[in-house]
């Protein structure tokens, strides 16, 4: 796989990860509307990869965010959707990190407006608790409630992957302060998250790419011979790779600094910049080099281009990152933007 | 079905080097204030002017790889390549060694005779011995393997006659390496029967002729070579291996900062005017910065990996590729911001950039060779 554990991951992790998704891809097709598998989260759970990076004394793996990385890639290689990051690396982490008991309930989490609403919450309809965030004065507080303590209307993104509204009243929800830092990493994480699965869709793009112009023959002879067909590729596999390294290098400053990094709001920002445009560059090409039959519901070309379209705009559009990236180049100034870069 | 990974891990510390950048930074700065030089795009090919390589020369900052019984530094790859990136952020005139630094030097220390090593490596060192590229020829750009210049065995040496172009600094270097075909054509192996020589640029039967630019400037040179003597001692390498030799080094020259850096100081530049208000904020300024901090970390990657020994030609391509369309789509993105302020420095630089943009992606193997390059890393060919 083009991925392969890209920063010292056991190469035999990655290949467990991938055997089991590729199992159950196997006999689960592609549903129109995406629900939480209870019988595979169990699974997961039983190999030890649903909390993941959970301290051992708390019931998790003691794994980090590369290992993490590794196991939402191996998800969206197999086109299989659930929600591991929500629960492990936002919702769980959070509560970890707040002093509050992580127990094996499924878990979500959101950031409520002034309103007390939050939109296309991943997963909140199919949690068991949730993890709710509101602002109270000039500080955070968190509550972690069960389902029923909050008001959810269900909602979906392109994809059909659940991206609920979650209404609560704060005021009724056992608070715990949550220092405000930690609201910036939620965010930083979350943005990181979606960077991650982009970049695995966009490999896996080019990998069926290759093997479509490989495979098919017209004109007497295969794709991958024209020219023009060479091009579109060599962009997919170009765009993809600038993506993986603005990715790669944001996730790598994150875990070194155990997501302290001054720069690291930079450079997740250049992560999401590099992956929104990269999607647009691989999507179009690679339905190009498709043809007419990756258009469509049978061939699995879908099961990639679609999620990287989704999940680009998700956690702030392209064009939000696009603007972090431009207002921090034009407080550094002329002077300041080399050291923005390479610091 | 397993792709290859484009991208090197990225397993370069970057505190090893923070110490060197910092000292290359605070040295532009010094000389910047003391207006030594103005920024400068695409300044590694225009920019030429001896005092300043002399000045980096004195910091140990020209042939840095190059071991201390040869005159140079001792130093890692990757540190040379922290060096030229602080160097083309500023955009100060390098041209004048960039060729010998970057590609004779390598050359140099895996094909060069003791000889040639002891008489070339110092003096690139010292700053005082500047190289050109004889490669392409009128007929032969992209298609390299049919070069026509020829090398004629003769008494003590050999006799090249031929006509290069696209020298660059040709006209004020001291030698360049010659690509000639030293055995006939064999169609089933094009690539067999090609030699390197070292030929003194100020030596008898050698014509420079410039090739002036469409702007007027004079970086490249048609050199005619008419029974050019090149003794033994300055055959380069083993002779009918000259393809092998010309393209094992091209991954140090396609993945360099060379290649994503020829515009920054017009990307700073604009950004210094969007600050200012001068024109108006466009978050498209914001996916070019990200793409330039991208390909920073994608080339630090592949530096990382030929610092290892690792191939990387594949990477390597796709970094110049991606790399020098960003150049050119930060030349068009202040451009279509440049308005009737004709004398300003920031129209003096967008319209050098503009002018320089179509070589971006021309020189070095063009972006249409890569995608093939590229293609053929993935299997495709």
């Amino acid at each position: 796989m083009t991925t392969a554990a890209a920063i010292g991951v056991d190469p035999e992790v990655v290949d467990m990860m991938d055997a089991v998704f590729a199992e159950y891809r196997e006999t689960h097709p592609p549903a129109a509307r995406v629900e939480r598998d209870a019988e595979l989260w169990r699974s997961l759970d039983e190999l030890g990869l649903v909390r993941l990076t959970g301290t051992e004394s708390s019931g998790g793996s003691g794994a980090g965010w590369y290992e993490a990385a590794e196991l939402l890639a191996a998800t969206v290689r197999h086109g299989v959707r659930i929600p591991l990051a929500e629960h492990d690396l936002l919702a769980c982490w959070l509560l970890d990190s707040i002093g509050l008991r992580v127990d094996d309930a499924v878990r979500t989490v959101c950031v409520l407006d002034d309103r007390g609403v939050a939109t296309a919450v991943p997963w909140a309809a199919y949690a068991d608790r949730i993890v709710v965030v509101w602002q109270a004065g000039s500080g955070y507080q968190a509550a972690d409630v069960g389902v029923g303590a909050v008001a959810i209307t269900a909602g979906t993104n392109t994809i059909g992957e659940p991206r609920d509204t979650v209404t609560a009243d704060p005021t009724t929800l056992p608070g715990t302060a949550v220092p405000g830092a930690l609201i910036g990493q939620l965010q930083l994480k979350s943005a990181l998250v979606r960077s991650i699965q982009v970049c695995a869709a966009l490999d896996r793009v080019l990998e069926l790419s290759v093997e479509h112009a490989t495979a098919r023959t017209q004109f007497g002879r295969p794709l991958a011979r024209f020219q023009a067909v060479q091009n579109l590729i060599a962009d997919i596999a170009a765009e993809a790779a600038l993506a993986r390294a603005a990715t790669e290098a944001s996730l790598s400053a994150a875990v070194t600094s155990e997501w302290s990094a001054s720069n690291l709001e930079f450079l997740v920002a250049v992560a999401r910049s590099c992956a929104g445009h990269a999607a647009s560059v691989v999507v179009r090409n690679a339905h190009q080099v498709h043809g007419a039959i990756g258009t469509t519901r049978e061939h699995r070309l879908h099961e990639f281009t679609r999620p990287a379209l989704a999940w680009r705009s998700e956690f702030g559009s392209v064009q939000h990152w696009d603007e972090q990236v431009t207002g921090a180049a034009v407080e550094a100034g002329a002077a300041g933007l080399w050291s923005l870069i390479t610091n | 079905m397993a792709l290859p990974r484009l991208l090197p891990p990225a397993a370069v510390d970057h505190s090893t080097t923070q110490t060197l950048r910092a000292e290359v930074r605070a040295f532009l700065a010094e000389q910047l204030a003391a207006g030594t030089f103005t920024p400068s795009v695409d300044a590694w090919l225009a920019g030429w002017d001896e005092d300043f390589t002399a000045a980096l020369a004195a910091r140990g900052w020209l042939g840095m790889t190059v071991p201390v019984a040869y005159g140079g530094h001792g130093r890692s790859f990757l540190e040379r390549f922290v060096v030229t990136e602080e160097l083309l952020a500023a955009g100060p005139p390098v041209a004048a060694h960039w060729i010998a630094d970057r590609q004779i030097v390598p050359s140099l220390l895996k094909y060069g005779t003791e000889l040639q090593k002891t008489e070339f490596l110092p003096r690139i060192a010292r700053g005082e011995c500047f190289f050109g590229i004889g490669m392409s020829e009128p007929d032969s750009g992209s298609d390299l393997a049919s070069v026509r210049t020829k090398g004629v065995r003769v008494d003590g040496g050999w006799s090249l006659s031929g006509t290069k172009v696209w020298t660059s600094g040709a006209h004020h270097a001291h030698a360049f390496i010659v690509l000639a075909r030293t055995a006939p054509l064999d169609p089933a192996h094009r690539h067999a029967g090609l030699s390197q020589f070292i030929v003194d640029l100020r030596g008898p039967g050698v014509d420079i002729r410039p090739i002036v630019s469409m702007n007027g400037a004079h970086h490249f040179n048609e050199v005619i070579l008419d029974d050019v003597f090149v003794p033994d001692t300055m055959v380069f390498g083993e002779i009918g291996e000259g393809w092998l030799q010309v393209t094992s080094e091209l991954s140090f020259e396609r993945s360099g900062p060379e290649r994503f850096l020829s515009t920054f100081p017009l990307l700073a530049t604009t950004v210094e005017r969007m600050a200012s208000q001068r024109i108006s904020r466009d978050s498209g300024l914001g996916r070019l910065v990200a793409r330039i901090a991208g390909l920073h970390q994608m080339s630090t990657a592949v530096a990382g990996a030929l610092e290892r020994h690792e191939p990387a030609d594949v990477p390597a391509a796709v970094v110049k590729l991606v790399g020098t369309t960003t150049e050119g789509d930060i030349a068009d993105f202040a451009d279509l911001r440049a308005g009737d302020d004709a004398n300003s420095a920031f129209a003096e630089l967008v319209s050098i950039a503009a002018d320089q943009r179509p070589g971006f992606t021309l020189r070095g193997g063009t972006n249409e060779v890569l995608r093939g390059v590229i293609a053929r890393g993935l299997g495709m060919r």
